[in-house]
């Protein structure tokens, strides 16, 4: 399989000429393509049968695909992007204000100044942690938000708010409502990607991932951490080409007339679906999922060869590959909730900053040589943040924090974000959001607005109501995180 | 209903409306306002933050040092409790509060603050249970409702229609057609025992003319040892079941928990009653018994045993305290919180887990309460003197068996120290040759170092040693004289040929107390169980019993134990437990319906889903205490309603409920993993009937599937050989490793027990159409079914085709369904013929392949690989893998 020649999809065609732009080609492909996402027409008996095909945009948007990288746990903001002098000035002594901990043992008072130096990047002077060397040299191109706050203190309700939209579970991953307003721009490939780390899923599992309530087909489809990355890929040798094509055709014939005795049923069309796909993925996710035609440069850049990085450095490759070959969305997950450090922070941290820094900024810088950071956003962050203040006192190598979901940071690239910009503060402790809160449905309706989706109109008709991923929570967009 | 946020649910349910007229209440509007928002820090903990107390309407009055009242009634702007809230200063903890919910704060205070009734005039440390606390659904008795009078003139006569009916025609719905006959033997011999009809138990049943054709089909699936294999996969999803420890990435194996697994299936087939087979799994060693150190005379009685071996059911949790972990205290102490989060999600339907850290933030459970429940079970775990799963394991041996077995060990041995003294005998005698081999003088110096243990030579013996090795003859005997070696050889191998006689010895799984060892339950601070705090006695949840009824009623066993699993077991399948019959009637509606009637099955609390149907639900957990806790004939009574035999299809039903939440049609629903494989072994005929023992081998093949058979792979390398009739049992007894689920069950939503699974998940993704298309699983049974289909119509490619539809569908092929695969076939054989002309004729074997006995490639077979190539197109419609 010829790798480039594969590229040049319809997306890159898209992408090239814009959306929205007027051409006429453009019109005639998203005529051909279909139609507004939604609102969602209500499901009419034989009638609504949703599909992956590319869905026009409520207005124009930069964004037309996102790489999630996720880390689950909460990882510590004063350690990595929020540096407070106050902390070293009074590390080790009382905090004098009024810690809001939440449920943990091991709690103190006592402020944990960070060990780490923090130092300026890039023209825009962005202040970042030692432990992050490599994303300082991509500073310029990133929005980091310093006041996320969430303000709920559990992992699991963390999640289901930065992961969708609100505390409770059994709603929709933002991946499914991304795929569902737009529909994805490779047919051969599932529109909704998982990239799963070698130690196992992080905590609360498949929940990263679910579509909740909205169609199966917008799940998403978990690739393997190891060789093979999806298995059953290779057709048996006599059945490989024509013989398999006549077996899907003729399943094709049965389940359709299986379906016209259950018409609406979503889960049989979505079956149907998947058949289609899995038939194309057998040569496309083969070719995707293959780095080995990648150049040395780029094992470099990522750090494919050093087994610190190998992992990670893989796992982002083949995220750049997915969206390049138009997959709408993809997931890279770290395992458990590696990030959590309540002990042994010290020791953690730099242990975790070296398996995924270089390769995150190597995912960046590599997006944006290949034109593509443009319509891509990367997104690095986890469901919550850390104390200021040290939480198992029982020597320097056990310290740790617990967590703190009213003021942490994350940082987006790329798909219309504006590059080189802080936004937001904690107070002088990093512990609280004080300038330009963020809240987590304020975050997804600005994500959405880059993707040129207004937030209130994403929506799926449920049981007569109009639900939607910020589901009538007050949400805003942020528009100074939009260039 | 759309999932609101808890609080607000709580308060549509408690007062359907706002209207301006309504009167508010402290209890009834405000309370749950604030106990979700404020009282976690403002009342519940030791001490109230900032000395605010908002537990109770009158701590309101409370002037603050600022001069502010929390509460001015009548004058909502001049009260502090809205001042902080609409500032954002509060809740420091948590979302903030939402206008609508502050609104009704504000309305009450200008309504002057009013409380329902009078406040209690003490009140005990902690967060409080009110009248509206106990006023939630679930937490009330069990009332048995009547039966609503349904339409004149109704053919259906069953309760669970006129409650169901009821509903629908509330919303101007109404049931689907009843479903046809083929289409119900599918169904419901799918549901109760997870395999197929066979095609002329279809036939038989559609020709049946006598009325009660339904119920005698049902009778006999019950009959059935399918029906219990099916069955407990249910109950086994709910306990967490596997065959291994799980927690650490070692994840060993659990070589005797298939005893508990056949223990459930055997209970289920005998309909034993479910309050019976719940105390003998809470404290079936109280039941026998038996204690940690005195189980013997219980495992001579097989109910005993089976007792005893259903207390696995508290020993299923991960439980990584046998392995090299980081804090073993920690690991114990999850391992007890993963066990009570099975059992009070399996038995109480509660989320009590969050309260192990902290009042429970949505359902009146405190802290208190979570080691009051825990300190039921503590005496059995005992985390300070904790036995690890193998020092909780019991033999089996009769005293006459290990007495034999102790006799045979003493033979074994006698005949080993013969062997050692033969091959001494030996090795001396050659020493006599060998040192005559010396000179003279040097011949007793070294005979005294021989004779000289090796640790007291001198460094002259050792050099003495050194210098005439081979002399030294003490050892390898064979390199002197391999027929003495192989007298000795032989005599060793009668003691283990004697060894082998031994009885073979059992061991079972169980949660017992150990006499006289009663620790002492302590409330972890922050759960913590480096901080114990105050002392708690055991006792059930305080929401879940009524004011005024009395304490567990523990007693001591006379074996020694402390009564109290068996007390709190009794308790819970009194008939008076507010949740227990709730909970599993609602299972076994979900497992028959595909949703519950309330959809959380694991929350029943305000975090969970309403019910549908209250009054069906109480309805039928009242009819099931009555009718002695027995599951088949609830069975009976849910699948001889209309709600169960109606038609999937009903358009106007699934567009007013595309959820179906009210049963206005069957919900179509997909073949769940153990029955996709099951069924797929069933209709080749290759499913082998082997029932209960311990379960079939998995292991890794070179794709990195996790296959059946005998693991035979490294460290390097992936290998599956084959293990006979051993793989092709039904999927319950497959071994259930937590970190290596088959390949196939996973695929298809088979669930990970972390530590448990409440409610499977069903997706449809591409790599389930990839194993359908290209996995060695399927090609081998669709292979297989090729075969079936030629033995039995051989030559007649109709019949073949005919004799599918029979096996997979349960239905007669159409014609037109019969020429397009014979299209099909003649089309794909022509194919495949050309694709065999095309390969190169066969060489030496390739590298790697088996040399011994390498078998003649076999010759290609185009028509029955075209054949097979349809057989799997089969097995992969969605109307073989759907129950509609």
């Amino acid at each position: 399989m010829n790798a480039p020649s594969r590229l040049c999809s319809r997306r890159h065609f898209l992408h090239a000429n814009g959306f929205g732009l007027g051409s006429l080609a453009l019109a005639t492909l998203l005529q051909r393509d279909g139609l507004l996402a939604n609102p969602a027409k209500p499901i009419e008996a034989g009638g609504a049968r949703f599909d992956l095909t590319p869905k026009k945009a409520h207005f124009p948007g930069k964004a037309k695909a996102m790489i999630s990288l996720f880390m689950m746990g909460g990882p510590s903001q004063m350690d990595l992007f929020d540096p407070k002098p106050m902390l070293t000035k009074y590390d080790g002594k009382n905090f004098p204000g009024e810690i809001k901990y939440d449920n943990l043992a091991q709690a103190s008072s006592k402020v944990f100044g960070s060990p780490w130096k923090f130092h300026r990047h890039g023209q825009c002077g962005m202040e970042l942690s030692e432990l992050l060397p490599h994303l300082g040299r991509v500073a310029d191109d990133i929005t980091l938000i310093r006041s996320m706050t969430s303000g709920v203190s559990n992992h699991g309700q963390g999640l289901y708010a930065m992961n969708a939209g609100r505390i409770t579970p059994g709603r929709p991953a933002l991946g499914s409502w991304l795929t569902y307003g737009l529909g994805s721009e490779t047919q051969d490939l599932p529109a909704y990607m998982v990239l799963a780390h070698p130690n196992g899923l992080p905590t609360f599992q498949q929940e990263h991932f679910t579509n909740g309530w909205l169609p199966a087909l917008y799940q998403g489809t978990v690739v393997r951490p190891s060789e093979p990355r999806i298995l059953n890929l290779d057709a048996p040798p006599a059945l490989a080409g024509a013989p398999q094509q006549r077996q899907l055709g003729l399943l094709k014939a049965l389940n359709e007339e299986h379906l016209s005795e259950h018409p609406g049923e979503l889960d049989l069309q979505a079956r149907i679906a998947s058949y289609e796909l899995a038939a194309s993925m057998q040569t496309a996710a083969k070719e995707a999922l293959d780095i080995s035609s990648e150049p040395k440069s780029i094992r470099d850049l990522y750090g494919v060869d050093n087994p610190v990085t190998a992992d990670y450095a893989t796992r982002c490759i083949i995220a750049r590959r997915l969206v390049e070959r138009g997959v709408r969305y993809v997931q890279v997950l770290n395992s458990g909730q590696s990030w959590d450090q309540h002990s042994a922070l010290i020791g953690s941290l730099p242990a975790l900053c070296a398996a995924t820094d270089q390769p995150t900024a190597a995912l960046v810088t590599d997006l944006k040589q290949r034109g593509l950071l443009d319509s891509t956003v990367v997104h690095w962050g986890g469901e919550m943040g850390r104390l200021p203040v040290l939480q198992n006192d029982a020597g320097r190598e056990k310290w740790g924090r617990d967590h703190n979901t009213y003021g942490f940071s994350m940082w987006v690239a790329g798909g219309g974000f504006r590059g080189g910009y802080v936004h937001g503060e904690t107070d002088e402790w990093s512990h609280k959001a004080v300038i330009d809160e963020v809240k987590h449905y304020d975050w997804h309706a600005t994500l959405l607005q880059a993707f040129g989706l207004d937030h209130t109109q994403l929506t799926y008709q449920r049981n007569g109501l109009a639900a939607s991923l910020t589901d009538n929570q007050g949400a805003k967009v942020v528009e100074k995180l939009l260039a | 209903m759309m999932r609101l946020t808890p609080v607000i649910a709580l308060m549509a349910a408690l007062s359907p409306a706002y209207g301006a007229e309504t009167e508010l209440t402290f209890e009834r509007d405000v309370r749950p306002i604030v106990k979700a928002h404020c009282t976690h820090c403002h009342g519940e903990e030791e001490k109230p933050g900032g000395g605010v107390d908002l537990r109770l309407r009158r701590f309101m009055d409370q002037v603050l040092d600022s001069g502010a009242r929390v509460v001015v009634p009548g004058r909502p702007a001049e009260s502090e409790l809205v001042r902080i809230v609409r500032s954002g200063e509060m809740p420091k903890k948590g979302k903030p509060m939402p206008e609508a919910e502050l609104a009704v704060i504000e309305k009450w205070i200008a309504q002057g603050a009013k409380t329902a009734r009078p406040e209690p005039l003490t009140l005990a440390p902690g967060p409080l249970i009110t009248e509206e606390d106990r006023a939630f659904w679930a937490f009330q008795p069990v009332k048995r409702p009547a039966v609503p009078e349904d339409g004149a003139g109704d053919r259906l006569g069953s309760p669970v229609d006129a409650f169901v009916r009821k509903a629908l025609r509330e919303k101007g719905l109404d049931y689907a057609p009843e479903a046809d006959r083929r289409t119900l033997i599918r169904r419901v011999t799918l549901d109760l025992t997870g395999l197929l009809p066979e095609p002329q138990e279809v036939e038989a049943f559609v020709a049946d003319p006598s009325p009660d054709a339904y119920e005698k089909l049902i009778d006999r699936l019950l009959d059935s040892q399918a029906y219990g294999e099916r069955w407990a996969r249910h109950w086994l999803d709910v306990a967490g079941y596997a065959d291994s420890n799980g927690f650490t990435e070692a994840d060993s194996v659990r070589p005797h928990a298939w005893r508990y697994r056949d223990y459930v299936i055997r209970s289920l087939n005998e309909d034993k009653p479910w309050d019976q087979f719940i105390q003998e799994q809470l404290a079936g060693d109280e039941l026998a018994g038996a204690t940690h150190g005195d189980y013997q005379q219980a495992v001579l009685d097989p109910q005993r045993t089976d007792q005893l071996i259903a207390t696995a059911f508290l020993r299923m949790a991960p439980d990584g305290t046998g392995e090299a972990v980081d804090d073993p205290k920690l690991a114990r102490n999850q391992t007890i919180a993963d066990q009570l989060k099975i059992v009070s999600s399996s038995l109480l339907g509660l989320t009590v887990a969050c309260a192990q850290c902290h009042d429970h933030r949505y359902d009146p459970i405190s802290q208190t309460d979570y080691y009051r429940l825990r300190a039921v079970f503590d005496p059995a775990y005992h985390w300070e003197a904790w036995r690890n799963p193998a020092q909780r394991l019991y033999s089996l041996y009769t005293p006459e068996e290990r007495a034999r077995a102790a006799e045979i060990e003493k033979q074994a041995q006698a005949i080993e120290a013969d062997a050692r003294a033969l091959s001494k005998k030996f090795l001396d005698e050659i020493f006599e040759v060998e040192i005559l081999k010396l000179p003279e003088p040097e011949r007793a110096p070294y005979r005294q170092a021989r004779a000289t243990a090796e640790k007291d030579r001198t460094p002259e013996q050792k050099a003495l040693i050194k210098k005439y090795p081979s002399a030294l003859a003490t050892y390898s005997l064979n390199l002197y004289d391999q027929k003495k070696q192989d007298i000795v050889d032989a005599k060793m191998a009668e003691a283990t040929k004697l060894r082998a006689t031994k009885p073979a010895e059992g061991f079972l799984m169980a949660l017992t107390e150990v006499k006289g060892q009663v620790p002492v339950s302590k409330r972890f601070n922050r759960g913590d169980h480096e901080q114990p705090k105050e002392v708690v006695t055991p006792g059930e949840l305080t929401i879940l019993t009524q004011p005024g009824q009395p304490e567990l009623a523990i007693a001591p066993t006379p074996a020694g134990s402390t009564g109290r699993r068996l007390a709190y077991a009794r308790w819970l399948t009194s008939g008076q437990h507010p949740l227990t019959a709730r909970v599993l009637v609602n299972r076994f509606w979900l497992h028959h319906f595909g949703r519950g009637l309330v959809s959380t099955p694991g929350d029943f609390g305000h975090g969970g889903e309403r019910p549908s149907h209250p009054e069906l639900l109480d309805w039928l957990a009242d009819e099931f205490v009555r009718g002695g806790w027995k599951l088949k004939p609830l069975h009976r009574t849910l699948l001889l309603s209309h709600a169960y035999r109606q038609s999937a299809a009903n358009p106007v039903a699934l567009r007013e409920d595309p959820e179906n939440q009210l049963y206005g049609r069957f919900a179509l629903r997909r073949f769940d993993a153990e029955t996709l494989r099951d069924a797929i072994l069933g209709v080749t005929g290759s499913l082998a009937r082997v029932a209960y023992g311990p379960p079939s081998g998995i292991g890794r093949d070179p794709q990195g599937r996790v296959v059946v058979g005998i693991d035979k792979g490294s460290i390097t390398s992936f290998k599956v050989e084959s293990g006979g009739q051993a793989d092709f049992r039904r999927s319950i007894y497959v071994q259930a490793r937590r970190s290596q689920p088959l390949t196939v069950l996973d695929t298809f939503d088979a669930p990970s027990m972390v530590p448990h699974c409440e409610k499977r998940n069903q997706t449809t993704v591409a790599p389930q159409s990839l194993l359908l298309m290209n996995d060695t699983f399927v090609l081998e049974n669709a292979r297989r079914l090729a075969d079936r289909l030629v033995a039995e119509a051989p030559g007649d490619p109709a019949a073949q085709i005919r004799r599918a539809w029979d096996l997979l569908y349960s239905l007669p092929a159409a014609e037109s369904d019969v020429a397009r695969c014979q299209a099909y076939l003649a089309e794909q054989e022509k194919a495949l013929a050309a694709y065999h002309q095309a390969q190169p004729p066969a060489k030496e074997a390739p590298k790697g392949a088996a040399k011994a006995a390498a078998p003649a490639p076999p010759k290609p077979q185009p028509d029955r690989e075209a054949l097979a190539s349809l057989c799997q197109v089969l097995l992969s419609s969605n109307r073989f893998l759907y129950i509609e």
